[in-house]
């Protein structure tokens, strides 16, 4: 069903979304989303990054606008048929911000089993693709654990072996890196990039600045006022300090050089170089 | 620089306060984690270095024979037959290595709690018949309409009564819990839905277990995010007010994560229906299982027979 790449996957327009007896948390969101493009969310705590990744995988639905998948409206009667339903299910795959919520079979075997399971695939195709996932996210030690005993980090990685042994064209990731060491940050990392190569659209929600390079082509900002407010490349985005600043993604930072207390924006970003030239507002 | 509020400094302590009781809450704590632990035990789905026969057979014979067996235990009218028939299960029990904590507590907790619903059953005041050892003589007499017994006493009838039931529910759960400790919950609702039972059924009963499982995670949490933060010890009393308190956390966080559960289902396209890796084949030797346990279920019945 997914098509070349270039082609429109996800059509997000005027979506305006609020939790049952609260404010809305998205306001009028619109931008598109192409086949083949990796694409970040960024915002600060609760600027609804979560929340608009569950409407762009058909669980939450909008209040007013729309959002399609492949030109078709994603609603609740749409993913109900076959064979689109299903067919969705299969081909968009969410990774939680919550592990915990993710994993709910009694064996990380079983847990990746989950969703082939549902499609109906033969047991034989099933058992060869569990092999490889684990093999693929190095975690055929945990084939036999229960997942409510592992790591956090090896939660990550079980929870993405359940999304990837679907084979999904789409892939929504929440907070990906959040509670990884380096060493399985850059084994994710790696996987992104060998499946972003292999044309799966990658749709990202962090506020990891550092990584969003690593990331992500383009960049879309959602302010603390649930709208989006930037839409470009990466390294637009994270030059322009005011915008960091205004979505409070960054903060005016002051530090110690000497005796000197000096203040500028502050970002932990990998290029993150300043020019102590003590030339900024100075205090004692 | 931000600016730390002055007490945030190591070894910074108000002056006044109560002065903490080290010893009196560790009842309470101990408590909640043994509460904790036999929850879990409940719900522990391993099935152990030596699975056994009894695990490996078709669910869906096991559930057959083990409902059958309930069904016939339920019409057992004698004594001995009911005997045998708790006999049987826990001797079979053992044999497939159900473990001793998961079987004792059934073993004490149900014949004591049916013992003591029975317990006026046993009285002549309550099902008649000669009186076996007296309670307690009453001046008789009347009170309006209804003349009052002269005597309390437990009557054999009575006693037989009880007993018969104690026998019955002890059975009873002896064998739904052999049932349920060599099958996995997944493996069961598998069973049920291949054997008929409405999806609908199934569905609720699934999501019963995975919410059952969401809570025993999030109570443990929360007991243990609530030991990280007891600076001191607290009192008794507070810190019932507090495992009080914490029942609500609990459940209000199991809704949450249990909504999200459900999300993460339907987004890797739950569609309701039970599907397993695996699922057990129906094999000679379940049609065995399933032979032996009716020729159980006969004889304990043509037993009760005879003696009655
Ligand atoms: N289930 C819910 N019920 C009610 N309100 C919610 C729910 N989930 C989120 N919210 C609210 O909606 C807003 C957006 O939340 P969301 O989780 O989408 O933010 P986020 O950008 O993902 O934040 P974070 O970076 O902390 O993950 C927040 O104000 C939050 O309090
Ligand atoms: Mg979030």
């Amino acid at each position: 069903m997914s098509g070349p790449s270039g082609e429109t996957v996800f059509a997000v327009e005027g979506v305006r979304f609020a939790y049952p007896g609260q404010p809305p948390c998205l306001d009028g969101v619109s931008f598109e989303v192409r086949g083949g493009e990796r694409l970040a969310l960024v915002g600060a705590n609760g600027s609804g990054k979560s929340t608009l990744l569950h409407l762009l995988d058909g669980l939450y639905f909008p209040g007013e606008g729309r959002v399609a998948y492949l030109g078709r409206p994603l609603t609740e009667d749409a993913l109900e048929e076959t064979p689109f339903g299903p067919r969705f299910r299969q081909e968009v795959g969410f990774l939680f911000q919550s592990s915990d919520a993710q994993l709910f079979c009694p064996m990380v075997e079983d847990e990746l089993a989950f969703g082939p399971l549902q499609m109906g695939w033969t047991q034989d195709e099933v058992l060869r693709r569990i092999e490889d996932t684990l093999a693929l996210l190095e975690i055929s030690r945990l084939r036999g654990r229960s997942p409510a005993g592992l790591s956090a980090g090896e939660k990550k990685r079980v929870a993405l072996a359940s999304l990837l042994v679907l084979s999904p064209s789409v892939l929504l990731l929440d907070e990906p890196t959040a509670g990884l060491d380096p060493r399985s940050q850059s084994l994710l990392l790696e996987i992104l990039e060998a499946l972003h190569a292999r044309g799966l659209t990658l749709v990202t929600a962090t506020h990891d600045l550092t990584l969003l390079p690593h990331l992500a082509d383009r960049v879309i900002v959602l302010s603390e006022e649930h709208r989006l407010v930037a839409d470009g490349a990466p390294e637009r985005v994270l030059a322009d300090t005011d915008l960091l600043l205004a979505v409070n993604l960054i903060h005016a930072h002051s530090h110690r050089h000497g005796r000197l207390v000096h203040s500028h924006p502050h970002q932990h970003v990998v290029a993150h170089e300043h020019v102590h030239d003590h030339g900024h507002t100075h205090e004692d | 620089m931000t600016a730390l509020p002055e007490w945030l400094r190591p070894g910074a302590r108000p002056s006044g306060g109560v002065s903490p009781r080290p010893a009196a809450h560790r009842l309470l704590r101990r408590t909640l984690g043994a509460m904790g632990r036999s929850l879990a035990l409940l719900v522990r789905e391993d099935d152990g270095p030596n699975a056994g026969a009894l695990r490996a057979a078709d669910p869906r014979a096991k559930l057959l024979a083990a409902v059958g067996l309930i069904v016939v235990a339920t019409f057992l009218r004698g004594m001995l037959p009911l005997a045998v028939c708790l006999g049987l299960t826990l001797a079979l029990s053992v044999a497939a290595r159900v473990p001793g904590r998961r079987l004792l507590p059934v073993l004490i907790a149900v014949p004591l709690a049916s013992a003591a619903l029975m317990l006026p059953a046993t009285l002549n005041v309550v099902s008649g018949g000669s009186p076996l050892l007296v309670l307690w003589r009453t001046a008789g007499g009347a009170l309006g309409p209804w003349r009052l017994p002269e005597i309390v006493a437990i009557t054999g009838d009575g006693l037989l009564v009880a007993g018969r039931m104690v026998l019955r529910t002890t059975a009873c759960a002896a064998l739904a819990l052999l049932l349920a400790a060599t099958t996995r919950p997944q493996q069961l609702l598998g069973g049920l839905r291949s054997l008929g039972v409405p999806q609908a059924f199934v569905m609720v009963l699934a999501m019963a277990e995975r919410y059952l499982a969401v809570l025993l995670r999030s109570a443990q949490e929360l007991h243990l995010a609530r030991l990280a933060r007891s600076v001191a010890a607290i009192g008794v009393r507070r810190e019932e007010a507090w495992a009080a308190a914490g029942v609500g956390a609990v459940f209000r966080r199991t809704r949450a994560l249990a909504d999200e559960v459900t999300l993460a289902m339907v987004s890797r396209g739950f569609t309701g229906e039970v599907r397993l890796l695996r699922p057990a084949r129906w094999q000679r030797k379940d049609w065995l299982l399933m032979a032996v346990a009716a020729a159980v279920g006969a004889a304990l019945l043509i037993l009760d027979r005879r003696l009655a």
